[in-house]
């Protein structure tokens, strides 16, 4: 995990310039840019209501900006077809209650364009639920459904991954799990935004995005934020960048890292 | 439009509502035991004897002899009782409260030769069912007092176009209520399964795959026509087929079925519905949007069903309405679902006649205006 530069690298995977999203006077999302580049690990990390979801939902298409434009692998958002290339594990489990375990999955892969059997039975066997096949997913215990509710988000093997609070509710053992997997797809190349207001899972990713009121405090990796805010402790961390000046962004409040917002 | 995603969508409606027993018994039994109940209560109709006394205030000849021809005039008739011992005014009044009498004919004091009004008195609580013994009374008062006149009164007949004069109200109504019936519940059903879509998250998720929002709302109405299909097969099969059981032991002999008489094509009356029941598909997802929980889903049947129910031409006849209520009639997709059943089940009118055309056409455009709508609000930001 060593500091890369800047988004140098020839295509991000996911790119947003001057990103906006009101809800009437709120700012959910305050002109946020971000490059974020692919194979890597990125957390967003910030309290509730800070603009994580929304910021989601616009990096998906699946909200309309006020302003601003998101590119994912290349190509703009909204894209119905872009889609097939990108994963949402949402905040919810987003699964339905009656059916089994096999028939959520095969039901989202089938919307994804993924038919092959024997890969959706490979996800499956990847969270550990391939005794559960036939399960009612009301049946599942609250980590068993987290655990399908990432299988329907990742059985058509997307290039993007986006995990909102993936692992809320679950238990520790089984987080790290969560996180080896993680880890195993950006080696493969995929590019994941995990978002979480836990900061001790901060450390797991490859560079973590601060975010607040909307906007973007401060992008580096977990080291780099430590050094620049001169504590070891991620959570003090945060607080610093939170209590600088907002309109001093752009000059970024420590030298060096140009990394924060760059417009 | 890809077929694989809208065949995934209704595999997924048809699995969901195999699993919910509740459901499917509220779509398929409840339809059944309701008309079954309704056959019953209108097969029934007319069976009570109504109670009769004839009070004369006229204190005259003639009003004395009026009385006893019309007493003698009901006695013989079916289902009339006359009651010879309630004597005037106050007492009939009070019969007619306790419930010992149903009717009473009063003479009133003026009455004679130059004034020949007589009073129909009833209690006035239920006048639908009080009227129901009225038109034999009064072709009974004709003859009695034409006779006294001297004059011969002209015998009624009566004949219909379609059906037969002895069609009960059960087969005239019977058809109807096949379609209402689909449209109430594939409304209440897809108004709260994309409810739930709605709040359970899953909306979210769907709008997150390369799923769109046709498709979506394709694969919804394929799903539910699927169940209304085998709803309306059940019910029409149960309306106009009838299984008589003999009696067996202490169980007494009963038909299964109400053997409507209809010289319709079940299969063009299927057609109506299936629009009709396409319409509320997507009235259905259209309104769950203004829905927040299962419960104001509900709160949609009084808006919806039953203002349907009230003027869509089930009890009256739509030019019976006022005028005002006329045009509000007129753009009910029941309205005319219930015109084209009938013209079909009643009249026995196919897809040549123009009159089942036009209720067709407005049915498809109804259904069309209405998926656009749903198709419209599923991309509404769920947030």
């Amino acid at each position: 995990m060593t500091a890369t530069p800047m988004p140098t690298a020839p295509s991000p995977a996911i790119e947003a310039v001057a990103l906006r999203k009101d809800f009437g006077e709120i700012h959910a999302v305050d002109g946020i840019d971000m490059s974020l580049s692919p194979g890597r690990i990125y957390g967003l990390l910030g309290p509730n209501g800070s603009g994580k979801t929304t910021l989601i939902r616009l990096l998906t298409g699946l909200a309309s900006a006020t302003s601003g434009s998101v590119k994912v692998l290349g190509v703009a958002m909204p894209s119905r077809s872009n889609l097939a290339r990108i994963g949402y594990m949402t905040q919810s489990d987003g699964i339905y209650p009656e059916l089994s375990v096999w028939e959520n999955l095969s039901f989202f892969a089938t919307l994804y364009g993924q038919t092959d059997k024997a890969k959706l039975h490979a996800t499956l066997e990847l969270v550990e639920l391939d005794t559960r096949a036939g399960t009612p997913a009301q049946d599942l215990s609250g980590g068993m459904r987290r655990r399908l509710s990432m299988a329907c988000a990742l059985a058509h093997h997307p290039s993007v991954i986006f995990l909102d609070e993936p692992t809320v509710g679950v238990d520790p053992a089984l987080r790290v799990q969560f996180w080896d997997h993680f880890h195993r797809l950006a080696a493969d190349g995929a590019t994941l935004l995990v978002s979480s207001h836990v900061m001790d899972e901060a450390d797991r990713c490859d560079e973590l995005l601060f975010i607040r009121d909307g906007h973007v405090l401060a992008q580096g990796t977990p080291a780099e934020l430590r050094t620049r805010a001169g504590t070891q402790n991620l959570e003090t961390a945060f607080l610093s960048f939170a209590t600088q000046p907002r309109a001093g962004s752009a000059a970024s409040a420590t030298p060096g890292q140009p990394k924060e917002s760059h417009r | 439009m890809n077929a694989l995603r809208v065949a995934a969508v209704f595999r997924r409606i048809v699995a969901q509502f195999r699993r919910d027993p509740r459901s499917l018994a509220l779509l398929f039994i409840a339809p059944v035991a309701i008309i079954a109940l309704l056959g019953w209560v209108l097969s029934s109709q007319g069976t009570a004897t109504t109670r009769i006394a004839v009070v004369n205030e006229s204190n005259n000849l003639t009003g004395a002899a009026v009385a006893t021809r019309i007493q003698t005039a009901l006695d013989g008739q079916p289902g009339i009782a006359i009651d010879r011992t309630v004597a005037d005014d106050s007492a009939a009044r009070q019969a007619l409260k306790d419930k010992t009498l149903d009717v009473v004919i009063v003479l009133p004091p003026g009455f004679g030769t130059q004034d020949r009004t007589i009073d129909l008195m009833t209690l006035g609580l239920n006048p639908t069912g009080e009227a129901s013994a009225l038109p034999a009374i009064q072709k009974a008062l004709l003859g009695a007092v034409a006779n006294t006149a001297g004059a011969v009164l002209p015998t009624l007949e009566r004949t219909t176009v379609y059906g037969s004069p002895n069609a009960t109200q059960l087969d005239t109504l019977a058809p109807v209520v096949v379609g209402f019936f689909a449209y109430f519940f594939v409304f209440i059903l897809t108004g709260i399964s994309f409810l739930r879509e709605r709040i359970g998250g899953t909306l979210e998720r769907l709008l997150a795959t390369p799923v769109s929002r046709a498709e979506i709302v394709l694969g919804y109405s394929l799903g539910f026509g699927f169940f209304a299909t085998i709803q309306v097969a059940i019910v029409l099969a149960f309306v106009l087929g009838r299984f008589d059981i003999p009696a067996l032991g202490p169980i007494p002999a009963f038909a299964i079925g109400l053997g409507v008489r209809t010289i319709g094509n079940p299969l063009i009356a299927y057609l109506l519905v299936l629009v009709l029941g396409l319409g509320a598909v997507s009235l259905g997802i259209f309104l769950s949007t203004f829905a927040r929980t299962e419960l104001q889903i509900l709160q949609f049947i009084p808006i919806v069903i039953v203002p349907q129910g009230l003027l869509g031409g089930f009890f009256w006849p739509i030019d019976q309405l006022p005028s005002l209520l006329q045009p509000v009639a007129r753009i009910l997709p029941v309205t005319y679902a219930i015109d084209g059943l009938r013209q079909v089940m009643i009249a026995g009118a196919d897809l040549s006649s123009p009159q089942v055309l036009l209720d067709m056409g407005v049915l498809v455009a109804i259904a069309a205006i209405f998926v656009t709508l749903a198709a419209a609000t599923i991309r509404r930001e769920v947030a």
